[in-house]
């Protein structure tokens, strides 16, 4: 092992953002750069009877302002993954225009944009626009949209469904070991809305330059190659070799900067029109009304168990909304990203998914923080409990009766599945005993026994979860619908000098990516960290890349820039063997150096990387430089799992549930940075917790926004949380070269059901099973007095 | 959004009843309205302004007076738009003599609101209206007073 491996290296970025000295897009002045405004629809279902410009173009500064009738693309944004029904036919993907044309199907549809030279002028000559809309009947629950006479999102088909999908085990099997159970535990209800809220609202700029027909578009993205593919290929047909698209300082995604938005495309195509460079940055509210939401599912879930608590079967049924068009990856949050969890970190036999996912008249829904890990984590985990309290058991001794054993995916096979999926390796006893003795499992129970008796409402939840992330390999995934490959680029160049540039195709919008990337790569090539550089964020310097999601970071990207410097090092030695005189076999690369084993022989990287260009006195036939560029497709997901417990106390007269405890023993394979792998782990907490208690986009009937501000939507705040008591347990991913698994989004997808099943603990004794997320007080209260 | 209140006047119905059905009036006492244009009996073209904290915006559409029973009351149909949002209201409105000369004004409805009216605005809209209410009625007050003298 090197120097900073494992090591919590303070973030080289911090620096700049802690000074406010990064440079996010709404940073970015260019020379002639006009502003823009979108006129958004305030219906969620209407026709657009009229759209009457006439007075906004008179208006000051106004450059132009283009509707749905401009013909800025005909087909709009693409669906980057097809799930197609269960009888065959192809998923309804219906055209996501980048202005609305007839109609508006959400509320905050964009129907005109205004460009202007400035901000104020844009807004103002926006205001202008007189759009005649006739207001439809609108459909917002996806449960409902099902119904027979709900209005239809898309006239085109005679439902609203975008398709239905199933997994796991023969339903009439599942259905009839359920019928044999000692015990069925029933749950119906919501995983809730979610708004994504990154600290940095979207923002771009298009810049196109009529001298080389080239555009450059500087966009807030997680995956910059990615969109620029769909842009080029898709929604403006243009040539890729044309198009550059630069996202450098981006301030947090969560997933929902994943995706290609329509805005991305239309300034885009405007910035070449008008031949000015365009910016548009969201303001909060937009970000409530256009931001792809997270969750919305409808559940309705059963699981049987025999008299000693073992699972014998589990059946659910959901409906998972997808607003009124399918984001980029829409389609695979409930399905692949979901259903293939059900097995969690149990033996469950029988296991049936059965998944329906409903256009509803409200913005799309896609992958957020953990992007249907959660929602499956949540409903495992819930029920499990929900169970044990049933049958009068303990959570931790059901969860001991259930675990998969541990298995180390090298000297013991992986976990295979009833859900497609063959897990890498676990340990979940040793991470339950672990979070159970942090907490003092046994001393809280008598605690809790005390504080009953004087009338305190005291609980405690468990959450045993486990998780799938670094998606993957391409041929799986093409065979699940994917229309992309999910490997990932990097590329490790060696300058004259032996500094190091690595490019890699992930993406960091907080992750830490140029701090804990150079610390592998200068111990892998034992050079200093000073001496390496982490590029990414520009599709001109980084040749290929599919961005950062599903915590692919490091297991896949990471991966990649392995390969390379793999090479790297084998072409090295060749230089260092000619230079040292000596066979190749008998060299060995330790601290920055080849050296002939047994002799004090020795030549440095820096040496090595010099000779390579400047190559005098040279090995015959090789290439010069030192420049490799690596495709990383991985062998499998990985698997991070752990055990999340949370303690509260409920407010007996308010139902306020005060969180007053939650450890996180996370195991995420090997770790290259502790203090980063804490840091995801808090922030992920934070926003599991904030579902579980506070957050909830809500819609009413008529598909109104009624949580479209930070007023009425609560997002976490520090005086919320306790400080998370965090540790981990190591089990290495056997099949990537870090031995890495992900911690990302590990945070987020193991709190909320250990926080719900902390509270409902809490109330076990008044006969309360089951609360409806976020619990409010006025929740919590309610289920206390029934 | 609900709409509720009451309010006590110094004149009788009958003055009142007038007062109201008569659209000058109307553009004088009802805050922010900066036109009022009659389209055919009881229906009017109404361009407003609303500033209420952080509610402000400029309004257009229609105002409508139906069910009308002479001075025991009638409904008022609002489909005002605006860049932040539209409103359709109907407010049923109810006359009755109290005291000495004077009426007792009770109205109650409800508000449809769409756009940021609604995402941002509901939490406070039930505010502005109630100050909208108040104004308008102490506008009433005071030309009731204007016209005694």
């Amino acid at each position: 092992m090197g120097n900073f491996i494992g090591k919590a290296v303070k973030r080289r970025e911090d620096a700049r953002f802690l000074k406010g000295a990064g440079t996010y897009t709404d940073d970015i002045k260019l020379p002639k750069m006009t502003q823009s405004a979108f006129v958004r629809s305030p219906y969620a279902h209407a026709k657009i009877l009229s759209i009457d410009i006439t007075e906004a173009e008179k208006a000051d500064g106004v450059v132009a302002i283009f509707t749905g009738k401009d013909p800025c693309g005909d087909y709009g944004v693409p669906c980057g993954w097809q799930v197609d029904f269960k009888n065959g036919e192809t998923m309804r993907e219906p055209k996501h225009p980048l202005l609305a044309k007839d109609k508006v199907k959400h509320l905050g549809e964009a129907v005109a944009i205004v460009i202007a030279e400035t901000l104020e002028q844009a807004r103002d000559a926006a205001e202008l626009v007189e759009v005649d809309y006739e207001e439809l009947p609108a459909v917002t629950n996806p449960l409902k949209a099902m119904e027979k006479d709900a209005p239809l999102v898309h006239d085109e088909w005679e439902d609203n469904a975008a398709f239905d999908w199933c997994i796991g085990n023969d339903r009439a099997e599942v259905e009839a070991a359920l019928e044999k159970a000692h015990h069925v535990t029933v749950m119906e209800y919501r995983n809730q809305r979610l708004a994504p809220n990154a600290m940095e609202p979207r923002s771009y700029i298009a810049d196109y330059d009529v001298n080389g027909d080239r555009y450059t578009l500087y966009t807030s993205t997680q995956n910059p190659h990615l969109i620029r593919l769909l842009l080029c290929a898709f929604a403006l047909g243009i040539p890729e070799h044309k198009v550059r698209i630069v996202s450098r300082d981006v301030g947090g995604g969560f997933g929902s900067k994943i995706y290609h938005y329509t805005e991305e495309a239309l300034l885009t195509w405007a910035s070449k029109e008008i031949g000015r460079p365009v910016k548009w940055t969201s303001d909060r509210s937009e970000a409530f009304l256009t931001d792809a939401h997270g969750r919305d599912h409808v559940v309705k879930s059963k699981m049987g168990f025999d008299k000693d608590g073992k699972i014998v079967a589990h059946l659910t049924d959901e409906y998972c909304g997808m607003g009124a068009y399918l984001s980029t990856f829409a389609p695979a949050v409930p399905t692949y990203l979901h259903g293939t969890l059900f097995q969690g970190v149990y033996t469950t036999p029988l296991i049936h998914l059965n998944v329906t996912a409903p256009f509803t008249h409200t913005v799309p829904v896609d992958a957020y923080r953990g992007a249907g890990r959660p929602e499956a984590t949540y409903l495992l985990e819930r029920i499990i409990s929900k169970g044990a309290q049933e049958m009068g058991m303990d959570p931790v001794e059901i969860r001991l009766k259930n675990f998969i054993p541990p298995f180390d995916g090298v000297e013991q096979e992986g976990y295979q599945t009833q859900v497609a999926l063959q897990y890498d390796s676990g340990n979940y006893e040793r991470a339950l005993k672990k979070a159970l003795d942090k907490l003092g499992y046994e001393d809280f129970r008598k605690e809790q026994k005390k504080a009953r008796e004087e009338g305190r409402l005291l609980g405690v939840g468990i959450s045993t979860y486990i998780e799938g992330c670094g998606i993957a390999p391409s041929a799986v995934v093409g065979a699940l619908g994917a229309r992309a490959g999910l490997y990932e680029v990097g590329q490790v160049r060696v300058q004259p000098t032996g500094k190091v540039s690595v490019f890699t195709g992930s993406h960091s919008h907080g992750q830490g990516h140029e701090t804990v990337f150079a610390q592998f790569v200068a111990d892998k090539l034992g050079i200093d960290m000073a001496d390496v550089e982490i590029e990414h964020g520009d599709t001109d310097q980084v040749a290929f890349g599919m961005g950062t999601y599903g915590s692919r970071s490091l297991s896949v990207g990471g991966s990649a820039i392995i390969k390379s410097i793999d090479k790297i090092l084998e072409k090295g030695a060749k230089i260092a063997a000619h230079k040292l005189e000596a066979a190749e076999d008998d060299l060995e690369y330790a601290n920055g150096k080849w050296t002939v084993k047994g002799t004090e022989k020795s030549v440095s990287f820096g040496d090595v990387a010099l000779t390579a260009y400047v190559p005098h006195n040279y090995p015959e036939g090789l290439e010069p430089g030192l420049d490799f560029s690596s495709f990383y497709d991985p062998g499998n997901f990985t698997y991070p799992f752990g055990t999340h417990i949370a303690v509260v106390e409920v407010d007996k007269d308010t139902g306020k549930v005060e969180l007053q405890r939650f450890v996180a023993v996370d195991d995420v394979g090997n770790i290259m940075n502790p203090m980063i792998v804490d840091g995801q782990i808090h922030g992920g907490v934070a926003q599991g917790v904030g579902q579980a208690l506070l957050e909830e986009v809500v819609y009413d009937e008529g598909g109104q926004m009624i949580t479209g501000s930070y007023m009425d939507y609560a997002m976490p705040r520090a005086d919320d949380l306790p400080m998370i008591e965090t540790d981990n347990t190591v089990t290495p991913c056997p099949h990537n070269p870090l031995g890495v698994k992900g911690a990302g989004e590990a945070g987020a997808i193991g709190s909320t059901p250990a926080v719900v099943n902390a509270v409902v603990d809490a109330l076990a004794h008044l006969g309360v099973t089951d609360i409806q997320m976020p619990l409010k007080p006025q929740t919590v209260w309610k289920a206390m007095q029934n | 959004m609900k709409i509720k209140g009451n309010y006590t006047l110094s004149t009788t119905p009958e003055i009142f009843w007038q007062m109201v059905m008569d659209p000058d009036v109307l553009e004088k006492v009802t805050p922010g309205i900066k036109e009022l244009k009659a389209l055919s009996p009881d229906n009017y073209e109404a361009l407003s302004e609303v500033k209420v904290g952080p509610v402000r915006g400029n309004f257009k559409g229609n105002l409508s007076i139906k069910d009308k029973v002479e001075q025991e009351g009638c409904t008022l149909v609002i489909d005002q738009k605006s860049k932040m949002g539209n409103v359709i209201a109907e407010i049923v409105m109810t006359l009755a003599p109290e005291g000495e000369g004077q009426t007792k004004v009770e109205y109650t409805g409800e508000a449809k609101m769409s756009g940021t009216l609604a995402s941002m605005g509901q939490r406070i809209m039930s505010g502005v209206v109630s100050t909208l209410s108040k104004q308008f009625f102490k506008s009433m007050e005071a030309e009731i007073a204007a016209r005694k003298a």
